[in-house]
C-alpha cells in the first residue's frame, strides 16, 4: 500500500512547481483578461468587464492590428528563409553530403546563443558608426556606407529577420540532418540508376520523403516565431516607432509598461488561437501512426 | 546491348583496399556472377559499374565508351537492390514507370509498357498500391519490374534475392532465370549464395579480398577450382580439405595413420581436396581406407557420414538408404578424377 502511494507523493513537488509556474498563471491570465486591471492603481484588478478587453483590442486599437500584421510577415519569411537555409545546409551536410566535418561543429555557434544576446550582438553590428556592417558595406559599396539600419521601418524589420533567421538554422539544420539520414540510400541511388538528375532525385525522392519531417520543421519554426520577444526587444525594442513590434512585444508593452494588465491578458489569449492549431498540427505529425 | 569491361580497377579508402587492380570482360548478353563472402568487394565493384562509386584508379567500358566520368543517369543501366530502393511514397505503377518519366518517354507510351513489365512479373493486379502494402516477394517483383521496363545496355543485381525467405528464394531464382533467357541483355549479378551462382550465372567469379580468385563457367568453377579458398567456397557441403604430406604416391594425413594413394613424388604441406558426393560408403577393407563413423546424417534425399580421418574429418556422401551408427567402421572410396592437391602455404592448385 505504501509503495503504491509513494509514487503520488514524489512526484509532488514536481507538480506543484508546474502549477504555481504555469498552470496557475495561466488561468490567472485567463481571468484578468475579464478585467479591466491596471497594475498602477489601486484594488487590482478593478472591474470585471467581460469580454471588452478583446473587443476593444479588434475594434478600436490600430497599434493591436500592426503587431499582428508585423508577427504575422516576421513568421512567414523567418519561416521561409530558415527553412530553405537549413534546407540546403542539411543537404550539404548530410552524410554523403559535400561539407561535413568542422563545418557541424562551426554550426552549432548561432544555437547555443542565447536570442537577446543574438539581439545585442545583431545591434551591435548594424551600429551606424562603429557597426561591423556598416565598416562592411561602407568598404565593399559605399553607396550603402552610411544607412542606419536600425532607424529605417523596412532595413530594422529584415535586420530583426535576418538575425532571427541566423540564429534558427542550426537547429533547423541539425533536424533536418536527422530526416535526411533516415531515407534510405537505396532509393536515391535507385532512382540516379534510373535516370534522375541530381534535381530530380531531391524533387522526386528526397524531399517526398524528407516531407514529414519537414513539416515538423515549419511548424515549430512558425510557433517560435510567433511568440518572438527577447531578440526584438534588445535589437530594436519593436522600433522605429512599432514597425518591428511583434505580439510578444505589444503584450509585454502594454502590461508592463503601461500597466495594463487586463488588456495584455486578452491580447495574449489572443495568440493562443493560431497556436493552438499550430501545435495541434505539429502533434499530428510527430505522434501520427506509423502505417506498417 | 553491350559487353561491360574492367581495366585495372582499384578502389581503396584510405589504407583500406576494397577492390584491387581487377580487370575483367563481361561479354555482350552474358549473365555474369561476382560470388564472395561479404567484404570481398563484389559490390563495390559493382557500384562501381552502375556509378555510385568511383573507382581510386582504372577504367570502365560499357560497350566501346569509357563511363568513369558518367553520373549514373548517363551510363543507361539498370540496377536491383538488396532492399529493392522502392519509392516508399509512389505507387506501384509509378515506381515502375519512374525510369521511363525521367527519361522523357511519352506519356502514351508509359502506360503500355508498365503493364508489360508487371504482366512479365505477375504484378498487374497491384499496381496502384504503394510499397508497404506488399510482401517481401512482391516488392521483389515491382524492383524488377522498374529494372526491366527499360531495355538498357546493362542489368546490375546486387543480392535481390538475399532478404527473401528461403522457399521464395527458389521459385524468384527460377524466374529470374527465366526472364534473364528472355530478356537477353548483359547481367551482372551479385552474391555470396553459391547456388544462385551456380544455377545462374553463364560465367562465375569468384572474389575474395578485392581479387577475382577464379572466373569459369559453373562447371569448371565446381569441378577444375584453381585454388584452395574457391574449393572451399563452392559445394554444398563443403569440400573436405585434408592436411597431409605426399610421399612415394601417397597421402599420409597429417596425423600420419592413414594412408590412401593420391599424388605423385614427394612433398609436405599438402592440403587434398574430395567433395562429398565424389566419395562413396562402401564395406569396411574394401575403399581406400577405413574410418569409423563420427556422425550419421540423414537429409531425406541423402545421408552424410563423418568419418574420423587422422586428426581430421572427412565427409562422404551417400544413397538416401544407407544406413551407418556411429562408431562404425566404414570403407571410403575416392573418384580419382575429382581428388585435388594444394598448397597449404599459398593456397594454389598443385598439379600432383
Amino acid at each position: 500500500m505504501r509503495d503504491r502511494h509513494l509514487k503520488y507523493v514524489l512526484v509532488l513537488p514536481a507538480i506543484l512547481v508546474v502549477f504555481a509556474t504555469a498552470v496557475w498563471p495561466l488561468f490567472e491570465s485567463l481571468r484578468l483578461s475579464f478585467y479591466f486591471g491596471k497594475l498602477s492603481r489601486p484594488n487590482f484588478p478593478q472591474d470585471f468587464i467581460g469580454l471588452e478587453n478583446y473587443t476593444w483590442a479588434f475594434l478600436e486599437e490600430p497599434a493591436f492590428w500592426n503587431s499582428v500584421w508585423v508577427t504575422a510577415s516576421y513568421t512567414f519569411y523567418t519561416v521561409v528563409l530558415t527553412t530553405l537555409c537549413a534546407l540546403g545546409l542539411a543537404l550539404l551536410l548530410a552524410p554523403g553530403g559535400k561539407l561535413r566535418r568542422g563545418v557541424q561543429m562551426l554550426l552549432i555557434i548561432p544555437f547555443a546563443m542565447s536570442p537577446a544576446l543574438i539581439g545585442v550582438s545583431f545591434r551591435f553590428m548594424f551600429n551606424p558608426e562603429f557597426g561591423l556592417f556598416d565598416a562592411f558595406f561602407g568598404f565593399v559599396f559605399p553607396p550603402l556606407a552610411d544607412i542606419s539600419w536600425l532607424s529605417d521601418p523596412t532595413l530594422a524589420f529584415w535586420v530583426c529577420i535576418m538575425a532571427d533567421v541566423w540564429g534558427w538554422i542550426p537547429f533547423l539544420t541539425l533536424v533536418l540532418i536527422g530526416g535526411l539520414a533516415s531515407i534510405p540510400r537505396d532509393t536515391i541511388e535507385a532512382a540516379q540508376v534510373d535516370g534522375a538528375s541530381g534535381w530530380r532525385v531531391l524533387k522526386d525522392v528526397t524531399l517526398p520523403q524528407l516531407a514529414p519531417v519537414l513539416a515538423v520543421v515549419i511548424i515549430l519554426k512558425s510557433i517560435f516565431s510567433l511568440k518572438t520577444f527577447d531578440q526584438v526587444y534588445m535589437l530594436t525594442n519593436g522600433g522605429p516607432g512599432t514597425a518591428t513590434q511583434t505580439l510578444s512585444h505589444y503584450v509585454y508593452f502594454n502590461g508592463l509598461k503601461y500597466s495594463n494588465i487586463g488588456y495584455s491578458a486578452a491580447v495574449a489569449w489572443l495568440m493562443v488561437i493560431p497556436m493552438i492549431f499550430l501545435t495541434y498540427a505539429y502533434a499530428k505529425f510527430v505522434f501520427r501512426k506509423r502505417e506498417a | 546491348m553491350a559487353g561491360i569491361s574492367l581495366k585495372n580497377i582499384t578502389k581503396s579508402w584510405g589504407a583500406f583496399v576494397g577492390v584491387d587492380n581487377q580487370s575483367l570482360e563481361v561479354h555482350d548478353k552474358e549473365f555474369l556472377v561476382l560470388l564472395g563472402p561479404s567484404g570481398c568487394g563484389k559490390t563495390t565493384t559493382m557500384r562501381m559499374i552502375a556509378g555510385l562509386e568511383d573507382p581510386t584508379s582504372g577504367e570502365i567500358l560499357i560497350g566501346e565508351r569509357i563511363v568513369n566520368d558518367d553520373l549514373p543517369k548517363d551510363r543507361d543501366i539498370a540496377m536491383v537492390f538488396q532492399n529493392y530502393g522502392l519509392y516508399p511514397h509512389m505507387t506501384v505503377f509509378d515506381n515502375i514507370a519512374y525510369p521511363l518519366k525521367v527519361r522523357g518517354t511519352p506519356k502514351s507510351e508509359i502506360a503500355p509498357r508498365v503493364n508489360k513489365a508487371a504482366e512479365q512479373v505477375e504484378l498487374t493486379e497491384f499496381l496502384h498500391r504503394k510499397p508497404k502494402a506488399l510482401s517481401g516477394g512482391q516488392r521483389q517483383r515491382v524492383a524488377l519490374a522498374r529494372a526491366i521496363v527499360r531495355t538498357p545496355q546493362v542489368f546490375l543485381m546486387d543480392e535481390p534475392l538475399s532478404n527473401l525467405d528461403a522457399k521464395l528464394r527458389v521459385t524468384m531464382r527460377a524466374e529470374l532465370k527465366h526472364l534473364s533467357h528472355q530478356m537477353q541483355i548483359t547481367t551482372v549479378y551479385v552474391t555470396h549464395d553459391q547456388i544462385e551462382a551456380m544455377t545462374l550465372a553463364d560465367r562465375i567469379a569468384v572474389m575474395k579480398s578485392g581479387r577475382i580468385q577464379q572466373l569459369g563457367t559453373p562447371e569448371e568453377i565446381y569441378n577444375d577450382p584453381a585454388n584452395l579458398f574457391v574449393a572451399s567456397f563452392i559445394g554444398s557441403p563443403a569440400m573436405n580439405l585434408i592436411h597431409g604430406t605426399v610421399k612415394d604416391g601417397q597421402f599420409i594425413t597429417a596425423g600420419g595413420r592413414d594412408v590412401m594413394k593420391a599424388g605423385k613424388g614427394n612433398r609436405d604441406n599438402i592440403v587434398l581436396g574430395v567433395r562429398p558426393e565424389d566419395l562413396s560408403i562402401v564395406d569396411a577393407g574394401t575403399g581406400d581406407f577405413d574410418v569409423p563413423v563420427y556422425a550419421f546424417e540423414n537429409t531425406g534425399e541423402s545421408v552424410l557420414v563423418t568419418g574420423q580421418f587422422g586428426k581430421q574429418r572427412i565427409t562422404a556422401k551417400g544413397g538416401r538408404h544407407v544406413r551407418k551408427e556411429i562408431d562404425e567402421v566404414v570403407g571410403i572410396k575416392a573418384d580419382p578424377d575429382h581428388i585435388y592437391m594444394f598448397d597449404a602455404k599459398g593456397g594454389g592448385r598443385l598439379d600432383l
